[in-house]
């Protein structure tokens, strides 16, 4: 079993085998759960740090393992990491394990609970690792369905049902129109393979007619986008995790739905170049839905989860924007804040489900000088405000800059900068620590005085693991982007280089033609110096 | 001695200081403060010891690492050791470390004596980081993390409401800058593809017009950030709320950190403003002096009427950088450091003793009861009135010159805000320590402990001899162009006379009205008798100009107004519309809801198995 396997085999083991745990051996399903988790995470980090002496495929990727399944279809267990999606496994586990810790507190239907679980870790994790399309989805597919019964069965609020409702219905509609792109894909490729890698090259040299490209790359965008609560399909994300339990908001909010983006980054933007130079402009846009709509959301929210939930679907606009922007910078960037954000939202989502937890409400007009009873959540609550609204020091920051930089190169998109830097600094702020001000700062009032702080250091794990994991790539952000950077490089070039042998895709798109061509010479120039 | 150790070594000890006392010594209170103050004390020691062995001009200025390359993005983590910075580096930590000092005393009895000690700290390495930035981005990381230092220290006590929502503030009204900031740096970066300061001076140097038409709007947003952190108006009015933090912080924020950053990046950066960009920060600088030295006269208490004191002579500083002397600029900001700092450990040594009593209506007589603070108060103030040889009569003088070589509005403007920081600053001191105790509180004042009083005393002589003592070395060249340096002690303490000798009389003179005014009005005084004499103007005075119920009224209402729409459509139109908009869709997913609500495996299992039909069928079926 390759590395790679056992990081997303050990969690869906460990699922299967809890099966079999008798229903009153709480401390063994706990064991169980943290042990799987705990084991893929440091695997994980192991396959970090081996990374850069790993032997590399032809295509590029390390640690690969295949085993062909339906041949006649080009179906094989493909599973393999380049730079892209090696960070997102390393968070993916962290995050997992961080989840199971933070699931203390459940204590009706334990076992379910820890099996739907696992199979959310185990799926999440194989859908980052897949290199064949159709595992690719179907992991996807294994942790979403989890997601929806958790938020179902577990979850709480008064608008629970509704979140459910909301959730299940835009994410199945998502995934399924995702499906449908994918599988257009493949039937319009010709090549008669679901492997991501032997579909790039064989469309690398045989590029797909601009009319199907224009065909399935919205129906990916916007099935993606979906999934990523892109503007105007957001409104499931900020209900759906303020239901939640702790441990799902942290995994779907932080992992899962960087699924949909890495989709875009893996599939869409290397096999359909020309549609996706047509259609960044208008993403570029809605991603100011994104930032601004939902951070303007933000700002009204009486509820903490409701607002951490906008303010993470504000989030996703800055790795949207990091892909318009078509350029190293951007993808690197773009990859970058997946990354961070996957941390911190669970780190967020961690922290108010503990304050939930000790309050029993997160209306923010009934909390109040909690930091003073809860010193060390509460730091660390401060911390992740902080690191919200995009403070050097934590891995968000690097991100979101590099996406600046990035999507100020490419000067069609300078408009939508400077809307969205008001977004990221000043309307970002505003939230954060009104946020920060109504939970934690002001006097504290009587009715807290039974509030205690996590002074067990089992309770203080998975909030000082995703913390030190912020720091960490913050302060050292070449950690992620030197191992990012020759596979963005790559799908950069995809793009921009199949343009120029194609005519022009339709009438419509002849004006942003120049504008393109513009910017790419530019690109090239400055990369030149 | 090195350049590759020792810098990096002042730069990171606080840091390293801050990390230890949050990780391990929060409950050892004695431990904590004394990291901490080392930390900067030793950094102050090593920063002399580095001046000694290398002068100002180190041979190697430069030194960095890789902190963030990707293509055209080269993003060092580096230092730039020059005269500039090592001057600013040695203002940082000399008078920081007096405030850590003074700061044990004056915190000894609060309860989280350690996490201000680790705040105070985390503020000192990000204020080192600006100065010895060598690139924008780092600035800018520094920039940030001086804003979130002073959020922590500013809602130091978070428990009080003002505190926490004057915290909010200041961070909140930085960033507004900051969005400028970031704006400007990504022109600059667009045009010239570097972040280096020394490689933009000589792209800019190379080929003057390679900012193209953006060149007076990109610095103009790069000032931005400035306008934030130095407040300058409009971005002035968190200053005088953070005053809610404890005195020490106030004093390090208003004197040697925070605010000076600004001007301090203004020198730094002074190469890529155009003319254009250069007049309009002169008459911001200006008005900010103005407005703020109107609106000090009228307040009453102690630390608001020394805010709006730092943020007149802020003003002046930035009025300097506009009228391209840069050098007059940070020879007021280091001078104005030294006694701006003692005033606000002296006033806080003055509320210390008085159990947290603000109001200088109240005070009265204390000159007796606290002598030396009195005393060093008096050094403090007439140092920033100006008065000959005091430090702050040359480095304001230096900017007066300025302005009369290059503009005769804002000439007036100086002298006239020089007569009102006199007029003000005496009407404190009238009030405040001489005449009769006002308040039974005055009765039981007494003398604070040495280890609060030393700092002040020390800062009290620099105070007097900052203007000439060591400024020749300091500033070299880069305040007197043109060949006529002064030699010598004497000849130093004459030349204003001889260089511009009608500022420095305007100077002098203005000093002499303020201080006539003050004592005719107040050296007897039981009651203001200002507001009786002109009364509508005292009310927008005392009233701070009603700045902060114009944005009250305009960016805070625009902006909660849209939030409350955006977020009436995203609950009503985006939410029910997309999802319930059909009551078919409603009632064929009110079924699937309910299936899906059951929550068993089995549903589950049966989901799966449908996904997987689906994709089998399209595979299947082609």
């Amino acid at each position: 079993m390759s590395i790679l396997t056992s990081i997303l085999g050990l969690p869906l083991l460990a699922a299967v085998g809890l099966a079999f745990v008798p229903r009153d051996y709480r401390f063994v399903m706990r064991l169980v759960a943290l042990g799987a988790t705990a084991a893929s995470a440091l695997l994980a980090v192991l396959l970090f740090l081996k990374f850069p002496g790993a032997g590399v495929n032809a295509d590029g990727y390390r640690f690969v393992q295949q085993i062909p399944w339906v041949e006649s279809l080009g179906i094989s267990y493909y599973v393999g990491v380049d730079g892209i999606n090696l960070g997102l496994v390393l968070m993916g586990a962290i995050v997992a394990f961080a989840a199971a810790c933070c699931s203390w507190n459940i204590n009706m239907r334990e076992k379910e609970f820890y099996v739907l679980l696992l199979v959310m870790s185990g799926g999440i994790l194989g859908a980052f690792a897949s290199l064949d399309l159709f595992f690719f989805y179907f992991f996807h597919e294994l942790a979403l369905i989890p997601t929806f019964i958790m938020i179902g069965v577990w979850g709480h609020g008064e608008r629970k049902n509704l979140a459910t409702f909301q959730i299940t219905l835009y994410l199945s509609i998502g995934a399924l129109i995702a499906l449908v792109g994918l599988i257009l894909l493949y039937v319009q490729s010709g090549a008669n393979t679901f492997s991501i890698p032997a579909l790039t090259r064989h469309i690398q040299e045989n590029p797909m007619a601009p009319g199907s490209q224009n065909l399935i790359f919205p129906m990916l965008l916007f099935g993606f986008g979906i999934l990523v609560s892109l503007w105007p399909f957001h409104s499931w994300a900020p209900l759906g995790y303020g239901s939640a339990p702790t441990a799902t908001a942290m995994l779907h909010a932080g992992v899962l739905k960087k699924f949909g983006l890495y989709g875009l980054i893996r599939v869409a933007l290397p096999l359909m170049p020309e549609a996706a130079h047509g259609w960044m402009q208008f993403l570029a846009w809605l991603c100011l839905g994104n930032i601004l709509w939902c951070g303007f959301t933000a700002m009204r929210q009486r509820d903490l989860n409701l607002l951490i939930g906008n303010s993470s679907v504000a989030h996703m606009g800055f790795i949207f924007l990091g892909i318009a922007s078509l350029n190293l910078i951007g993808v690197t960037g773009a990859v970058l804040v997946m990354i961070a954000h996957g941390f911190l939202a669970a780190l967020t989502f961690g922290l108010s489900g503990y304050i939930r937890q000790q309050t029993g409400t997160l209306e923010m007009s009934e909390l109040g000088g909690l930091l003073r009873k809860l010193p060390f959540v509460g730091a660390a609550l401060v911390m992740a405000a902080m690191a919200g609204c995009g403070l050097p020091g934590f891995a968000n920051f690097a991100g979101e800059v590099s996406v600046f930089f990035g999507a100020w190169q490419n000067e069609a998109l300078r408009v939508v900068m400077v809307f969205a830097v008001w977004g990221a600094l000043v309307i970002g702020a505003v939230y954060m620590l009104r946020a920060v001000r109504a939970v934690l700062h002001g006097p504290v009032a009587d009715k807290w005085n039974d509030v205690s702080d996590a002074t067990n250091a089992w309770r203080k794990l998975p909030f000082a693991l995703l913390l030190a994991s912020l720091l960490a790539f913050g302060f050292f952000p070449r950690l992620l982007s030197e191992k990012i950077k020759p596979d963005a490089e790559k799908i950069v070039m995809m793009v921009n280089a199949a343009r120029p042998l194609t005519p022009a895709l339709s009438a419509a798109e002849a004006d942003s033609e120049e504008a393109h061509a513009a910017a790419r010479s530019r690109d090239t120039a400055t990369e030149g110096n | 001695m090195h350049l590759q150790t020792l810098p990096w070594i002042i730069l990171f000890l606080p840091l390293l200081a801050a990390v230890v006392i949050t990780l391990f010594t929060q409950r050892d209170r004695k431990t904590s403060a004394t990291l901490s103050i080392s930390a900067i004390v030793i950094g102050f020691v090593l920063t002399v010891i580095f001046i000694k062995a290398n002068s100002f001009n180190p041979e190697v200025k430069e030194v960095s690492l890789n902190w963030l390359d990707i293509g055209p993005l080269q993003a060092e983590f580096g230092l730039r050791l020059d005269a500039l910075s090592l001057m600013m580096l040695l203002v940082v930590t000399g008078v920081g470390s007096a405030i850590h000092i003074y700061s044990w005393g004056y915190m000894h009895e609060d309860r989280c004596f350690s996490r201000f000690f680790a705040s105070l700290s985390l503020f000192t390495f990000s204020m080192l980081g600006i100065v010895m930035a060598n690139n924008f981005l780092q600035m800018f990381i520094s920039w940030e993390l001086v804003g979130v230092s002073s959020y922590l220290l500013i809602g130091f006590w978070y428990e009080k409401a003002s505190a926490a929502d004057a915290a909010k503030k200041a961070f909140i009204t930085n960033r507004l800058g900051d969005f400028g900031f970031m704006l400007g740096i990504l022109i600059v970066w667009a045009a010239l593809g570097s972040l280096n300061f020394g490689k933009l001076e000589a792209g800019l140097a190379d080929n003057p017009a390679a900012l193209g038409s953006l060149a007076t709007l990109g610095g103009l947003l790069v000032f931005c950030g400035a306008m934030g952190k130095s407040a300058q108006f409009p971005l002035h009015v968190w200053l005088p709320d953070a005053m809610e933090g404890p005195t020490p912080v106030s004093a390090l924020i208003h004197a040697a950190t925070m605010v000076a950053a600004g001007v301090y990046m203004l020198s730094r950066t002074f190469f890529i403003y155009t003319p254009e960009a250069l007049q309009v920060i002169a008459w911001i600088g200006g008005c900010t002096a103005l407005l703020a030295a109107l609106v000090a006269v009228q307040q009453n208490d102690i630390k608001r009427i020394l805010a709006y004191s730092t943020l007149s002579q802020l003003g002046y500083m930035v009025m300097a950088v506009g009228l391209a002397a840069p050098e007059a600029g940070m020879f007021h900001l280091t001078t104005h450091a030294f006694f701006k700092a003692l005033l606000f450990l002296g006033a806080g040594s003055v509320i210390h003793a008085m159990h947290h009593e603000q109001d200088i209506w109240r005070m009265g007589g204390l000159c007796k009861k606290m002598p030396v603070t009195y005393w060093t108060f008096m050094v403090g103030t007439m140092a920033l009135a100006g008065v000959w040889p005091l430090s702050g009569f040359f480095s304001k003088d230096a900017i007066l010159a300025a302005a009369w070589h290059h503009s005769m509005p804002l000439f007036i403007i100086g002298v006239g805000v020089a007569a009102l920081t006199t007029f003000y600053m005496f009407r404190l001191v009238f009030v405040a320590f001489l005449g009769g105790e006002r308040s039974h509180e005055v009765g039981h004042a007494h003398e604070s402990p040495w280890v609060m009083t030393w700092p002040l005393r020390i800062l009290a002589v620099f105070s007097i001899v900052g203007g000439v003592i060591g400024v020749e070395a300091l500033f070299g060249g880069m305040l007197h162009p043109g060949g006529e340096h002064p030699h010598g002690l004497a000849a130093q303490l004459v030349y204003p006379f001889k260089h511009a000798p009608v500022a420095a009389l305007s100077g002098l003179a203005a000093f002499g009205i303020g201080l006539f005014a003050a004592w005719t009005l107040y050296a007897r005084a039981k009651e203001d008798p200002l507001p009786a004499r002109i009364g509508t103007l005292s009310r927008w005075m005392r009233d701070r100009f009603y700045f902060d119920e114009l944005y009250e009224a305009t960016v805070i209402k625009v902006h909660d107004a849209t939030a409350a729409v955006v977020d009436w459509f995203d609950r009503w139109l985006i939410g029910f519309a997309a999802v319930r908009g059909s009551a078919g869709a409603t009632s064929l997913f009110g079924n699937v809801l309910r299936f899906i609500q059951s929550g068993s495996l089995q549903a589950y299992a049966f989901l799966l198995v449908l996904g997987v039909a689906v994709i089998l069928f399209f595979v299947l079926g082609r």
